[in-house]
């Protein structure tokens, strides 16, 4: 099928193919063959910073080592191409091959871990493979390098510089179509989440230590190519073009200064350091172009952390925002605020991706028994239990510090009980990572707002579908007909959400523009997404005026009658517990004080002394 | 072997050093410099420049490093650091690999990639311990480092001031409330962690006996990097404990490298291992604490 997008991706490739040999061979004395070897460098450069882009500036990830990807393809290229005597065709897929394996053998023991671990295992693998690999003589030739000839096939070798430009020009666009299926699918959604924060990507169902090893797997895959296409660019490489101030630190500089995160930001300022040195004019630049990229670095990151693509759309937005101020009615956008009014909450059918739940029998949907959780000498939660009752409301009260918060993250999964049984819909899962849980049924929400602050309403709406997201990652990076299908029927979902929530007018704005409350509308919204069996609020009415609370009680009898869910709710406003929980547990001190149908508790003193923080005499 | 662990013993009090000055400033401020091996290097052309240019005396020499070396960090804290207060780790880091760029960009700018004379403090042949000898210009880096590391700790466990720095990782509120300002506790990890990169420069490079080149110091910040996260990347005695057990792996796989001549590097294969199995098994490094 012929869509626009396609039409338009076989048009660049036709000319990308076809413009550079024609202009070569048309006009040589004006565009002469060093002209087109500059241009190779500078597409080659391009995609190796659309590789280091997808792991720091989608994902959040530092490597410093990138030049080590590169070299690995590139003499991976070179041994099949020379010493093997095969095509390029065979060496650059393989050399994509070993740059993500490298990648993933690296990245696995690193990227297990949160913080800047991949930066330091990346350095060091960059000295690594300069010093030893490089020069080992069966992989790379010793000291002398490997001749890296352009082999079609037999002797037929692509040598004139336009054709081979030509060639790079169509894999560089081969993988910004693989860069973009990222950006548009679940993939990159799940790394915006990481780079954002890694425990909300966790709650919202996302094996965050997956997902940050395929960005540097795939980012390793890239690279490799680019390598590769590096090294036949050259003809021949050895170890010292793969150094760390070569290629790792101009890389770094060009994803950075062109923009975190954005394709074209980060492919014109390839382009812009490796031509804008060259330029007649600055014949003798003396290294300044070096110094003067150090410069716009650090002044973009301390400045504008999104680089000079965002300095432009910041300059668009503040337009854009100037337009709306215009066209709003005044008081529309404080809804929440003044008037209390809290949207209905969207009722939604069941996903299609979402796979089957058992039925159990007993009427109790969560079960948690005697559960702790220390940190260091501190039990936050000691020997806590409870039940949650299928299609009832349960609230959860106590002082600050009762360790209400804990025992939700004990439940949700983000914080592993040292002891004691948590268990959902009849099995065990207090040993299930939070993607898991999330898989299994249970939503939540967080006391300080567990979205993605910098990403968009819808783009919270589509994240919180990530679990029901039936695809997987090679079919999003293809971007299949059933990815297509899959990621249709999760924007409808969103859709449908915002329309119910009446936040269609917010759909595009980051959800840090929002109020408090209106975040929180969305938050609780993004939970009922998935069609979630359990819903554990923390603390929802937080930061809503009284009135909106008052709402907020018609809301969650809502989820309870007419949607049918089960609600854990973690409350401190006192009156709004007691008019929507079925029942009560207490907490103190890390256990439960006491529970009850709310009526009971309601008549207990010790359970309001222990709410107001004052000693309770037995 | 025994050789081989005395020579690496010497260089690990260097690698510890400067795994130190790593520490100071990720505990003061949570970041990884990435800058801080090539304050060194850069620091080194100052030595070197007064030294043959001017002519001036080592110690003079050496002292302006150290002060070139300080003055970076404290500029850079007041100047990027501080004015991105809210910003992610990530993007503060990155803020480091930007100075890092611009040292080295600046070393190529004005002296290419051609080594340059650096001057010994010392000359002469040293005493023979367990077969090996050591040259005076070791002997001194180790007392000095040894000196060094006794005035380190004095301060940071005797003065308030130093007590706050050791506050700060823990609980920067807790510092602020007792009357230190956070802004003087974060200046000082920078200027010391990179005067003292400075000192480790001076101290490695006699041995080396190259002189000066554009990112001299990378491979040591490297190993430098592995000692930390040995001892576990926010312990002072840990990050010099694992500056000495990098120092005699390296010692070791060195010798290890001549027997082998089949792979190049044997020394940079052996960090990349020691980093990969403290991630692997011990992440928390071995003074650290579980986080």
């Amino acid at each position: 099928m012929l869509t626009p997008r396609r039409t338009n991706v076989l048009l660049v490739a036709f000319l990308a193919a076809v413009l550079p040999p024609l202009t070569y061979r048309l006009m040589p004395a004006w565009f002469p063959s060093s002209f087109w070897l500059l241009l190779g460098y500078a597409a080659v450069f391009a995609a190796a910073a659309l590789s280091l882009n997808l792991l720091m500036g989608y994902a959040g990830q530092i490597s410093l080592g990138h030049a080590a990807l590169l070299g690995i393809g590139a003499f991976t290229s070179g041994l099949i191409t020379s010493k093997l005597g095969q095509s390029m065709a065979v060496g650059i897929p393989a050399a994509a091959l070993a740059g993500g394996l490298v990648a993933l053998l690296v990245g696995l023991p690193a990227l297990r871990l949160k913080g800047l671990y991949l930066a330091i295992i990346t350095l060091s693998l960059g000295y690594m493979m300069v010093n030893s690999i490089f020069r080992m003589s069966i992989f790379a030739g010793g000291s002398a390098g490997v001749e890296m000839p352009r082999r079609i096939a037999g002797d037929l070798l692509l040598n004139n510089h336009a054709d081979y430009l030509a060639m790079s020009l169509v894999v560089l666009l081969g993988i910004w179509l693989v860069d973009s299926n990222v950006t548009r699918s679940k993939l990159g959604r799940a790394f915006a989440a990481i780079r954002e924060d890694e425990a909300v990507a966790q709650a919202f169902g996302i094996n965050v230590s997956r997902y940050k090893l395929m960005a540097f797997v795939l980012s390793g895959a890239i690279a490799g190519l680019a390598g590769a296409l590096y090294g036949h660019l050259s003809f021949s490489v050895s170890a010292d073009t793969f150094s760390f101030e070569k290629i790792s630190l101009p890389l770094v500089i060009m994803v950075v200064v062109g923009g975190l995160g954005s394709r074209v930001g980060v492919a014109v300022a390839a382009f812009f350091f490796m031509l804008f040195p060259q330029l007649p004019v600055l014949n003798n630049l003396h290294g300044w172009d070096l110094v003067i990229g150090a410069f716009l670095l650090m002044y973009t990151v301390a400045r504008h952390p999104g680089g000079f693509t965002e300095m432009i759309a910041e300059a668009r937005d503040r337009r854009r925002k100037r337009a709306l101020a215009k066209a709003a009615q005044p008081g529309q956008d404080e809804d929440i605020e003044e008037k209390g009014a809290i949207p209905k909450l969207p009722s939604l059918p069941r996903p299609s991706g979402l796979a089957e739940r058992p039925q159990v029998a007993g009427a109790n949907l969560l079960e948690v028994e005697d559960v702790r959780v220390a940190f260091g000498g501190l039990r936050a939660v000691d020997g806590a239990s409870l039940e949650v009752p299928r299609g009832q409301i349960v609230g959860l009260i106590g002082p600050n510090g009762a360790g209400k918060s804990t025992l939700f993250n004990a439940i949700s999964g983000l914080v592993r009980p040292d002891s004691g049984v948590v268990r959902f819909l009849g099995q065990e899962i207090q040993d299930l990572a939070p993607h898991a849980r999330a898989e299994r049924g249970i939503a939540r929400t967080f006391q300080n707002i567990g979205l993605a602050k910098s990403l968009t309403v819808r783009q919270n709406l589509l994240l919180a579908q990530h679990i029901v997201a039936g695809y997987n990652p090679v079919q999003a990076l293809g971007f299949t007909r059933k990815t297509a299908r899959v990621e249709a029927e999760l924007l409808e979902r969103a859709d449908q959400a915002l329309a119910a929530l009446d936040f269609e007018r917010f759909a595009h704005e980051p959800l840090r523009n929002l109020s408090h409350g209106q975040q929180r509308i969305v938050e609780i919204g993004c939970a009922l997404v998935t069609a979630p069996e359990l819903i554990m609020l923390d603390e929802p009415s937080a930061g809503m005026s009284p009135g909106a609370a008052e709402n907020l009680a018609l809301r969650l009898r809502d989820l309870r009658d007419e949607l049918g869910r089960t609600v854990l709710l973690i409350e401190h406003n006192v009156p709004l517990v007691l008019d929507v929980c079925d029942y009560i547990y207490v907490l103190n001190y890390g256990s439960v004080l006491a529970h009850g149908s709310t009526a009971m508790i309601a008549r207990q003193p010790e359970v309001i002394g222990a709410y107001f923080g004052e000693e309770v005499v037995a | 072997m025994l050789a081989s662990i005395v020579l690496g013993l010497v260089a690990g009090t260097i690698y510890g050093l400067l795994a130190v000055g790593i520490v100071l400033i990720y505990k003061g401020s949570r970041v990884l410099n990435f800058a801080q091996g090539e304050i060194g290097t850069f620091s080194l052309y100052v030595t070197s420049i007064l030294s043959t240019q001017m002519h001036a005396p080592y110690l003079v020499a050496a002292a302006g490093a150290v002060i070139t070396a300080g003055l970076i960090g404290f500029l850079f804290e007041l100047l990027v650091v501080r004015r991105m207060g809210g910003a992610s780790r990530l993007t503060v880091t990155i803020a480091t690999v930007g100075l890092l760029t611009l040292l080295i960009s600046l070393e190529f700018m004005r002296f290419g990639p051609a080594p340059q004379p650096v001057p010994s403090p010392v000359e002469g042949v040293g005493p023979v311990i367990a077969g090996v000898y050591i040259s005076p210009s070791q002997e001194l880096s180790v007392v000095i480092i040894l000196l060094l590391g006794a005035a380190l700790t004095i301060f940071l466990r005797y003065t308030d001031f130093g007590l706050a720095v050791m506050a700060t990782a823990q609980d920067a509120t807790a510092v602020r409330l007792m009357g230190i300002p956070l802004s003087r506790v974060t200046a000082f990890t920078w200027t010391t962690g990179c005067a003292v990169a400075a000192v480790a420069a001076l101290l490695i490079s006699p041995t080396i006996g190259i002189g000066v080149a554009p990112n001299f110091m990378g491979l040591l910040f490297v190993s430098a990097l592995a000692a930390a996260l040995v001892g576990g990347l926010t312990s002072l005695p840990g990050a010099f404990v694992g500056g000495l057990v990098i120092g005699v792996i390296e010692g070791l796989s060195f010798q290890a490298g001549s027997v082998v001549t089949a792979v190049p590097g044997f020394k940079e294969i052996a960090i990349f291992a020691v980093i990969l199995a403290v991630l692997l098994f011990r992440p928390q490094g071995l003074l650290g604490k579980e986080a």
